[in-house]
């Protein structure tokens, strides 16, 4: 009795499974891209470009990557890409060593790699898309932090992990230029928000009642702008407590109409977005090969390549005269 | 020591749920190999090809070794909420003994599984010395382990470039196999051999069902629970090394929330969290079964499309722990129905096969 149900479940599962397999067969040139956390509007805004590029070049776009950034499941991720045959995948790193591994895999496969946001071990990928110089950012955070605290007094630094590649790279950046540059200027405090706005909110509030002197947060991480605002808000400390940080200018708009957000720094994160399709695409196509000196992406018009970095351009502060010309 | 009177039943029905869940798998395998397996420039892609099946495999590894120290936890009525965390803790102490203190990989790695034991062997003592719940201080542990391994690491330093030597270990194939998966076949025989083979194992399930009734019969009962949460400290350490070498890295969110996919595969395999029934083999279906459904729908390329397969696999996750909980409650409460209606009183409840 049990095996005769057996098989006649067996058989029933056969003929469901093959009815669904024709529609399987694919063979449209698909790129697959990694963002740190998918919820993360940093990264949609960044897709929402990459969906344009990718129409206009009629490919098919996937975009998936951990809810939360955690760098097991971004490599789980990758792993499955590679099964699924991709031509090409987008990574923007959450731990470089940790996802390379994966994408070192990849390429023994034939799959062209491309880096954009925060990069991977450079012989694990072939280009990174690289959005803004650590130094261009780190230089323009600093310099607007010591304007806005007419050069001194004591600041804090709220960040979106202590090991992400990019945001260390940036603090560094931020150091030397508060060395050479602003001597009576004071960072107190570097603090991890794990990308996460609440948690951004709860560090700022700690650092304000730990630091009475403190003059201005500094998050360099999106969801730490709002975050900290927020914070700076509740505490009833607006215009004591300046903000300023890395962040979309949709997610401050309120804040810098406050006065409560002085200055968003960031670059145009829909054209990081394209310009990594394209740059992909190419890549995979053989238009773009290694030691290329410029790239040209649809109505962005060219890029320059410096060995295999391809730079998006100059870091741009957004304030109360222009944030309501964007919309990202 | 041996069951109630009901042995002969529930164990059937214990029979019936392995079995049913040994279909739900093949079924869910033969789904996803006809339906997420394609040709991209005539070469087959997704669910049916070997490096899929091998990645299925090695993702599980970590999950299914703390499955199988889940086991014999619940069991015996109790639950580890902290090998997650312990997994955490001992895959930075394996990284710091390693690149800071200048130990060689096999040292490094034994006192690692050292500290898993000593994390297991807190635990352990707070549990039965201290007669506290479980589930209790488990959930004290589950910070505390995951706590020490960002203290440790500042939550700031991730420790990488382990030699290609012990990379090999989770990112190669040794006769055939994922390295890793070896050894996950060692511990799952052990393991199965403790629970299925030797008084120890009888003695967990005679716990499970009744403590005093187990101390009243002669067993050393706290002796017997300090080893199955030391066993899981050691299993959890394991696991940790695993990770690393799968990774690459060793940081201190490193297994975060794979207990409750432990738990989950657990239940799903058959082992009542009431304690007292359950088996290892179960809780290897049941981690199979969750890790085929998982990466499966990450194969379908109408779930690719819309770029959310884990977030659909944990609805379906939780959808089959359900069903089969549901599917084997329901046979007893049918029966329970009937036996009420011919002698219009409820029979005495015996033990739940859930």
């Amino acid at each position: 009795m049990k095996s005769l149900l057996f098989r006649l479940g067996l058989m029933a599962s056969l003929i469901l499974a093959g009815a669904v397999r024709g529609s399987a067969a694919d063979s449209k040139f698909v790129v697959a891209m990694l963002p740190k956390a998918k919820g993360n509007a940093y990264f949609l805004s960044c897709k929402a470009g990459a969906d344009k590029a990718a129409k206009e070049l009629g490919v098919e776009l996937l975009f998936d990557g951990p809810t939360d950034s955690n760098a097991a499941k971004q490599n789980e991720i990758v792993e499955n890409w590679i099964t699924l045959g991709v031509d090409v995948i987008a990574v923007a790193a959450e731990n470089k060593e940790g996802i390379s591994t994966a994408l070192r895999k990849a390429q023994a496969k034939g799959i062209k790699v491309i880096a954009y946001d925060a990069d991977a071990m450079p012989d694990s990928r072939s280009f990174f898309v690289n959005q803004a110089t650590p130094q261009g950012i780190g230089y323009a955070l600093m310099d607007e932090a010591a304007r806005l605290c007419g050069e001194e007094g004591e600041f804090a630094i709220i960040t979106a992990s202590l090991t992400a590649s990019n945001q260390r790279e940036w603090e560094k950046h931020i150091r030397i230029r508060l060395v050479t540059k602003y001597p009576r200027m004071k960072l107190v405090a570097v603090r991890p928000s794990d990308d996460l706005k609440d948690k951004a909110q709860s560090e700022a509030t700690a650092l304000m009642s730990a630091n009475p002197n403190l003059k201005l947060l500094m998050a360099i991480c999106s969801p730490g702008v709002p975050g900290a605002a927020e914070a700076v808000k509740q505490a009833g400390m607006t215009g004591k407590v300046k903000v300023i940080g890395l962040g979309l200018p949709n997610e401050n708009k309120r804040y810098v109409h406050e006065g409560v957000t002085d200055s968003v720094i960031l670059w145009n994160t829909e054209s990081l977005g394209y310009l990594t399709v394209y740059a992909g695409v190419a890549l995979a196509k053989g238009e773009l090969k290694v030691g290329a000196s410029s790239i040209t992406a649809g109505s962005l018009g060219t890029f320059e390549i410096t060995e295999d970095n391809i730079f998006l351009g100059k870091p741009f502060i957004f304030n109360k005269s222009n944030i309501d010309k964007f919309d990202f | 020591m041996s069951s109630p009177s009901p042995s002969r039943d529930w164990k059937a029905l214990l029979l019936r749920h392995e079995t049913l869940l040994l279909f739900v798998l093949i079924a869910e395998w033969l789904f996803f190999y006809f339906a997420g397996t394609s040709s991209r420039r005539g070469v087959d892609v997704g669910f049916g090809t070997l490096d899929r099946q091998f990645d299925i495999l090695r993702h599980s590894c970590e999950i299914g070794l703390l499955a199988l120290a889940l086991t014999p936890v619940i069991l015996t009525a109790g639950i580890d909420l902290s090998v997650g965390s312990l997994l955490g803790l001992c895959a930075i102490l394996f990284g710091k003994l390693w690149h800071d203190g200048g130990l060689s990989i096999p040292v490094a790695a034994a006192c690692a599984v050292g500290f898993g034991a000593l994390g297991g062997g807190l635990n352990a003592a707070l549990i039965t010395a201290l007669r506290l719940p479980p589930l209790i201080v488990t959930l004290g542990t589950y910070s505390l382990f995951r706590g020490l391994a960002e203290a440790i690491t500042h939550g700031a330093v991730t420790y990488t470039n382990f030699p290609a030597r012990f990379l090999f270990l989770g990112q190669d194939r040794w006769l055939g196999l994922p390295a890793q998966a070896w050894l996950f076949l060692v511990v799952a025989a052990a393991v199965w051999l403790l629970v299925h083979r030797t008084t120890f194992g009888r003695s967990f399930r005679a716990i499970g069902f009744s403590p005093e009734g187990a101390r009243y019969a002669g067993l050393p009962v706290e002796r017997r629970l300090a080893l199955v949460y030391v066993l899981a400290g050691v299993i959890a350490a394991i696991a940790a090394i695993i990770y690393t070498a799968r990774l690459g890295q060793a940081k201190a969110d490193a297994g975060t929330g794979y207990e409750l996919f432990a738990i989950t595969a657990v239940v799903l395999g058959g082992t009542s969290i009431f304690g007292g029934t359950g088996s290892v083999h179960g809780t290897l279906l049941g981690v199979a079964a969750i890790a085929v459904l998982k990466n499966g729908l990450a194969c379908l390329p109408s779930v690719t499309r819309l770029n959310a397969a884990e977030e659909i696999s944990g609805v379906l996750t939780g959808a089959l722990l359900l069903l089969a909980l549901t599917a084997s409650v329901f046979p007893k409460m049918l029966s329970e129905f009937r036996a009420r209606r011919q002698t219009g009183r409820p029979r005495p409840p015996s033990p739940q096969p859930v």
